[in-house]
């Protein structure tokens, strides 16, 4: 009956447009909450091995290089600079084996006959985000390696058909034992080795940095030089400042490096400007409802004076209004929430599918929580304003 | 209950010159339950009277008390709880719902007090003749039909003080007889009293006392 009285002229244009822009203020603000943290959990493989926004950075080699009078190394001094760069996180230059690797087959393994001479190199474990066992000591059955992805390439498409060789996929080779010869310090040794992962970031042969620790001690020929590469992790949206280091030191980042990292932070640019768009729709369409409650108080004072005068309290009065905004903005947040998530699996997902963009789909707990988060804020927002104006209405 | 006036006056009446005996000008205390009859011309402040001690204005100055306790102190909330459970009113301008039945508009007050059972209410329409307009919207009755829906309405609570600003403006002299008699055979039952407004006429009414403006 309450409701009857106080609610009599409710569907008009005000009601439609509080209602109207609620709905759209919290769909998108929930649709950019729920974008930026996709691209947050985007990961492409190459990031589930070095985490996220690491790239690789070593000196472009130019002719002076080749005769020798410019140098590719990095000095301590570039190295401290490199540190003291707001936007880089981590520093850690690339450490080599300072004896030479050579690798065949094991025997039985499946792997046809071969024998290549290679390069050690290793990076700190911390960078290392690998499922398998990274960590190596004396006692471990193997030690585990990360091959260029261009290297099985090289190997396939170039190397076994020139040769008349079988081509070998990156299942195989990872399931096959590798001989690894080692000759330095006067010493030689043969080790199993096994792939564990390939990686289109480093075009480098990685082993776990204990192992050429050990190793380097046994066998190094105690010539090492200054790292020529090292692996650096910025912050996210630094591509600009990556940009302009590149020109000042005259480096050389792997291409597809930059353009994930170019990617990603145009998308953090763009989701973040939408985000803040949505949000101050979001607060533009709460002063709409509460100008709503407002002007539906205003039209129904000489009810809620009569109701005080005939012994309603102010809360039965309060409460009323509530429920029915509750209920109102109730459908709200779950439509947004449905419209939100229809959007999300029926447009954007197929979409960055279709553009190579694979996202695993992170939790939609915190928009649900968001959600939650604004209805809570919306109802408290009007309970304070038609607490203040019904009491306003009785004391008149 | 007590209601005492201490050198009240409100403002719109300061300048009119009023009679010693007036409320204005002596004040009085009445202890309920009493039939108490208020009778003066247009103009001397029956209304401001009411809504004075309704609480509903506050543009006077001197003290109102009800059992000794000044109204001025009172919060918005304990007006509330007072206009529940003991003090009840019909105003000079009814204070009805247009948009609601004269059924709804009844409910509205009895949800609230659970004072009264259905037949008991339609056997109030039925005594005030009005039995017949239940159903009906309050704005399209005349308003000697609104004022019986007034009346009835005041009667659905308990109370000790019943405000009745001229509730039988618009009746003809048998009609407000007839609910002169339900309003004393429910002061009584209620064991409460009132106070009634009027422009001259007294229906035939035995009153305890009498104030004058």
């Amino acid at each position: 009956m309450l409701k009857k009285i106080l609610f009599r002229e409710r569907t008009n244009v005000q009601f439609i447009f509080a209602t109207a822009g609620a709905l759209i203020g919290l769909t998108a603000l929930l649709l950019s909450l729920q974008l930026i943290l996709d691209v947050r959990s985007f990961h492409s493989n190459e990031e589930e091995l070095f985490g996220p926004n690491s790239v690789v950075i070593q000196k472009k080699v130019t002719k002076l290089t080749t005769i020798g009078i410019n140098s590719t190394e990095f000095t301590p001094e570039d190295l401290q600079s490199l540190r003291e760069k707001e936007f880089i996180t981590d520093v850690a230059p690339f450490a080599s084996a300072d004896f030479k690797v050579g690798i065949s087959e094991v025997e039985g393994d499946g792997l046809p006959h071969f024998y290549a001479d290679m390069f050690f190199q290793s990076i700190p474990n911390r960078f290392m985000d690998i499922d398998v066992d990274w960590n190596w000591n004396e006692q471990s059955e193997f030690i585990p390696i990360v091959l260029p992805r261009d290297f099985i390439m090289i190997i396939n498409y170039g190397f076994a058909q020139s040769q008349g060789m079988n081509q070998i996929s990156e299942d195989l080779l990872m399931a096959a034992r590798l001989t690894i010869h080692i000759n330095g310090n006067g010493q030689k040794t043969q080790m199993i080795g096994r792939v564990v992962g390939f990686s289109q970031k480093i075009s480098s042969i990685l082993v776990p940095e204990s192992f050429l620790t050990y190793s380097n001690a046994l066998y190094g020929n105690n010539t090492i030089q200054n790292p020529s590469r090292v692996f650096i992790t910025t912050k996210d949206d630094s591509y600009g400042e990556l940009e302009e280091l590149m020109d000042e030191m005259n480096l050389d980042i792997s291409k597809s490096a930059i353009d994930v990292a170019k990617i990603k932070t145009i998308i953090a640019v763009v989701i973040g400007i939408f985000g803040i768009a949505s949000l101050l729709i979001m607060l533009l369409s709460l002063l709409g409802f509460v100008q709503y409650s407002q002007l539906v108080l205003s039209k129904a004072s000489y009810e809620i004076k009569t109701l005080l005068r005939i012994g309603y309290s102010i809360r039965q009065i309060v409460n009323t209004f509530i429920k029915q905004l509750s209920l109102t903005f109730g459908i709200i947040t779950v439509s947004a929430v449905v419209i939100m998530m229809l959007v999300k699996y029926l447009l954007v997902n197929p979409w960055l599918e279709k553009n190579g963009i694979n996202i695993e789909g992170s939790s939609l707990l915190i928009a649900i929580v968001t959600a939650a988060l604004c209805f809570v804020l919306f109802i408290s927002a009007n309970y304070v304003n038609v607490k203040k104006t019904v009491r306003n209405q009785g004391n008149a | 209950m007590y209601l005492e006036f201490k050198d009240v006056m409100p403002s719109p009446l300061r300048d009119y010159p009023h009679d010693e005996a007036s409320v204005w000008k002596a004040g009085f205390k009445l202890e309920f339950p009493k039939k108490v009859i208020l009778n003066a011309s247009s103009g001397k402040g029956k209304s401001t009277f009411v809504s004075t001690v309704y609480g509903l204005r506050r543009d006077y100055i001197g003290s109102v008390e009800l059992d000794g306790k000044p109204i001025e102190a009172l919060t918005l909330d304990e007006w509330i709880e007072l206009r529940r459970l003991q003090l009840s009113a019909v105003f000079q301008d009814l204070q009805l719902f247009p948009e609601l039945s004269v059924w709804d508009n009844l409910c509205l007050k009895n949800e609230l007090t659970q004072h009264k059972e259905e037949q008991e209410i339609e056997a109030f329409l039925e005594k005030l003749g009005i039995g017949d307009k239940k159903n009906q919207l309050c704005k399209n009755l005349s308003l000697g039909q609104q004022q019986r829906v007034a009346i009835i309405r005041s009667l659905l609570q308990p109370f000790e003080l019943l405000l009745l600003d001229e509730p039988f403006s618009h009746l003809d002299e048998e009609n407000a007889k007839i609910a002169l008699e339900l309003i004393n055979q429910e002061t009584d039952a209620n064991g409460g009293g009132y106070i009634l407004t009027s422009l001259g006429s007294y229906h035939g009414f035995e009153y305890d006392s009498e104030l004058k403006l």
